[in-house]
């Protein structure tokens, strides 16, 4: 047993030791404090992902799975938060100028995020490269680069087919549409009969995609593949406008001008339209909800199919809202973050996400086009076709700034819309636009 | 049997006042009407486009209820905006009383250019703070947290109360404090036993505005918190009942219901204070 002494002499601390151990404490108690966190020993290492809640909500449910179970894995805490789409824009917004927030982030509607943030988003070349091989390559690279770097990784789009009423195409004697102009007969005879051709011409994503669609169906398009030429004054232009305008007087009601994005597909569960232009979203609702199709006691789950977007004169092209995914340049955790979303966009995983989407979401992935779950239902049979043919609004522009901006502030529904209801004639109308878009363009130009 | 001399005095108030306070009552009632109407129709029903929209035909269903409570975290966001409503309300009210005496009392240098300038902050728009403001939130480390919005709310909810109670205590006679600074009272005293009690009407009429603003306030409570748990009810029930284009009409009307309840029941027992002239009797 020691002596009562040499316990004492033990615990006796010597001034210099003394003054040693309290100024390394206050060196690192001023660090910690300077640098706001705690030291790397001491820290919970955590990784936030803010998203859009999914139109179909197991796909959030089954990406939370995955998150957590990468986590659980890594040893990091994660946190999956999930907000309206039309709230992302003010999110993103206050995230950037806080230079603070969640380190992965859901970028879009388009592309064009990545220019208007590109210097706060950090490059995923390496992510892009390791993902692409083992998903049978990105279906149109070129598009998703962003001054030349992979800025975002392309995530998913809801592509656009026609959903369309058998029951009523049945009763008015039409098989098969196909063009825009079949869809304008189907639309004319369905609305004699009280079932109108509905598709949005105000304020929404919708009528962005469905115009867009039209217009280079019809061979025309905004801007030139070098990104600075406006194009959208030429003939082609005004014969799509025309084709929108018999549309709008002998297929359509006049609410189409106050439709947003859910009306549509309220408009066919309802029982009124006879077909949208639209991702499978109503289809979806309609069979959770079992809708039934007014005076019968079908429902309209059961009456309704899925066809390939129109074909126009000139070609069939489509766009959609193409969702991405960043990592802020700002975040402390973009190693982690990279890691997951390799981690995410392994084929097995990328795999059971699009199962639990029920093939809403498609990824721009070519192994994916041919995923099982769109021979699972007969509705899903034209997704991949649809997607396909799907490019981005800009096209053939590339995405940026600017295209986005005539897509936020909607100049094609408009331009359109101007002109089908008799406010502007065709010429007058294209002007209009030219103008704002050369004026957008010429503001959002780059200087050197 | 009353005479039919009395009819008329009797009937009087029916077109004097009751017919035309009708189109108000029905015009602020409606939107309440139409959103539990909404909550309590089925999903088929909701769809027909051929349903009169303002009677329920095909059957109640308190399905959407139902959802709200069990697949969403409703009550934790009724909760959270209850806390920081309050929470928000009461910094503000005190802040707006210590404000508003001294802009209303005392002389200093200033005085009416600090009265001006609180006006003027009142009409900044939050869509206009936001941005600032997350900076400053970041920097406080307040995000994701409900602090961040006990702390931001009062930015614009001071300025309002300092500005509606100064109103107020103007139209308090400054002999009354006066005659409690005689009898011994200081400027705290005088403010606390004397000026505050005339003044209940004011400042639950603050309060119940600076209450309201908090309640629904929708920009900073989406901006500064994130997680799911500790968003407020604006936020929570938009961004989990409004899938893409699936709007869960039923639902969100249920949300609306349940949300209108404590405004509601706040308006119902202090709108007598609210209304009364206490001021009065308070000088005789």
């Amino acid at each position: 047993m020691a002596s009562p002494r040499t316990v004492l002499e033990s615990r006796r601390v010597s001034r210099r030791h003394f003054l040693g151990a309290a100024a390394g404490g206050a060196a690192g108690l001023g660090g910690i404090l300077a640098a706001g966190r705690a030291p790397a020993v001491a820290q919970t290492r955590e990784l936030t992902f803010l998203t859009v809640a999914s139109f179909v909500p197991e796909t959030d449910k089954e990406l939370k799975r995955q998150f957590e179970e990468w986590g659980a894995r890594n040893k990091v805490k994660v946190r999956l938060d999930i907000i309206a789409h039309l709230q992302l824009v003010t999110k993103k917004a206050a995230e950037v100028q806080a230079r603070s927030g969640h380190d992965l982030t859901a970028l879009g509607p388009g592309l064009g995020d990545a220019d208007l943030y590109f210097d706060y988003l950090a490059d995923l070349n390496d992510v892009a490269g390791d993902v692409a091989p083992k998903n049978g390559g990105w279906l149109n690279p070129n598009d998703y680069l962003i001054r030349g770097k992979w800025k975002l990784l392309p995530w998913w789009m809801p592509p656009f087919p026609m959903a369309v009423r058998t029951d009523l195409l049945e009763e008015i004697g039409e098989k098969n549409p196909d063009t825009w102009e079949d869809w304008l007969r189907v639309g004319k005879k369905g609305k004699a009969i009280g079932h109108p051709f509905g598709t949005a011409l105000g304020h929404s994503a919708d009528a962005n995609v469905t115009l867009l669609s039209i217009l280079w169906s019809y061979g025309g398009s905004y801007v030139a593949k070098d990104g600075r030429t406006i194009t959208i004054n030429s003939k082609e232009t005004r014969q799509a406008m025309e084709f929108v305008k018999r549309l709008y007087t002998e297929a359509m009601d006049p609410e189409v001008l106050a439709w947003d994005d859910a009306s549509n597909n309220r408009c066919l569960n309802a029982g009124k339209c006879i077909a949208i232009h639209n991702p499978i979203s109503a289809y979806e609702s309609a069979k959770k909800d079992k809708v039934i199709a007014p005076g019968t006691q079908r429902e309209i789950a059961d009456v309704i199919d899925h066809v390939n977007t129109p074909r126009g004169p000139v070609d069939r092209k489509a766009t959609t809202g193409f969702w991405c995914v960043g990592i802020w340049n700002f975040s402390k955790n973009q190693d982690l973050a990279k890691d997951f979303l390799r981690y995410h966009f392994q084929p097995d995983n990328l795999s059971r996400w699009v199962d639990a989407g029920h093939g809403f979401n498609m990824p721009f992935l070519t192994n994916l086009t041919k995923h099982p779950v769109y021979k699972s239902d007969k509705q899903y049979r034209y997704i991949p076709e649809v997607a396909k043919v799907s490019v981005p609004p800009s096209w053939p522009g590339p995405t940026t700034a600017a295209s986005q901006q005539v897509w936020d502030l909607y100049i094609i529904p408009d331009m359109f819309a101007q002109h089908a209801t008799g406010k502007m004639t065709a010429d007058q109308a294209i002007a209009w636009a030219e103008k704002e878009m050369q004026e957008i363009y010429a503001g959002r130009k780059r200087r050197p | 049997m009353s005479s039919p001399a009395r009819w008329p005095r009797r009937i009087r108030p029916l077109f004097t006042l009751y017919l035309p306070v009708t189109p108000f009552v029905f015009f602020a009632l409606f939107p309440l009407y139409f959103m539990f109407v909404t909550s309590l129709k089925k999903n088929a029903e909701l769809y027909d486009v051929n349903a009169a929209p303002f009677v329920i035909r095909h059957g109640v269903t308190f399905g959407h209820y139902e959802l709200l409570s069990k697949d969403t975290l409703f009550w934790s966001w009724f909760v959270n905006s209850l806390l920081v409503s309050v929470a928000a309300t009461v910094i503000s009210v005190v802040l707006g009383i210590l404000a508003a005496y001294s802009l209303a009392r005392l002389r200093f240098l200033g005085a009416n250019s600090f009265g001006v300038a609180i006006f003027i902050t009142y009409l900044v728009p939050p869509s206009l703070l936001f941005l600032p403001l997350s900076t400053v939130v970041n920097r406080l480390g307040l995000s994701d947290s409900l602090w961040a919005l006990v702390v931001t709310y009062p930015t614009f909810l001071v300025p309002f109360c300092t500005w509606l109670l100064m109103g107020y205590f103007r139209t308090v006679p400054k002999e009354i404090e006066e005659c409690a600074m005689l009898d011994g009272c200081n400027r705290f005293q005088t403010l606390v036993r004397i000026l505050l009690p005339v003044a209940v009407p004011g400042v639950i009429c603050a309060a119940l505005f600076a209450f309201t603003l908090s309640w629904n306030e929708f920009l900073y409570s989406l901006v500064f918190v994130s997680p799911a748990e500790l968003k407020t009810m604006t936020v929570g029930v938009f961004s989990e009942l409004i899938r893409g284009d699936i709007y869960y009409w039923g639902e969100l009307m249920a949300g609306a219901c349940l949300g209108s309840l404590p405004i509601v029941i706040a308006y119902v027992f202090f709108l007598d204070y609210y209304v009364s002239g206490l001021t009065a009797g308070a000088v005789k």
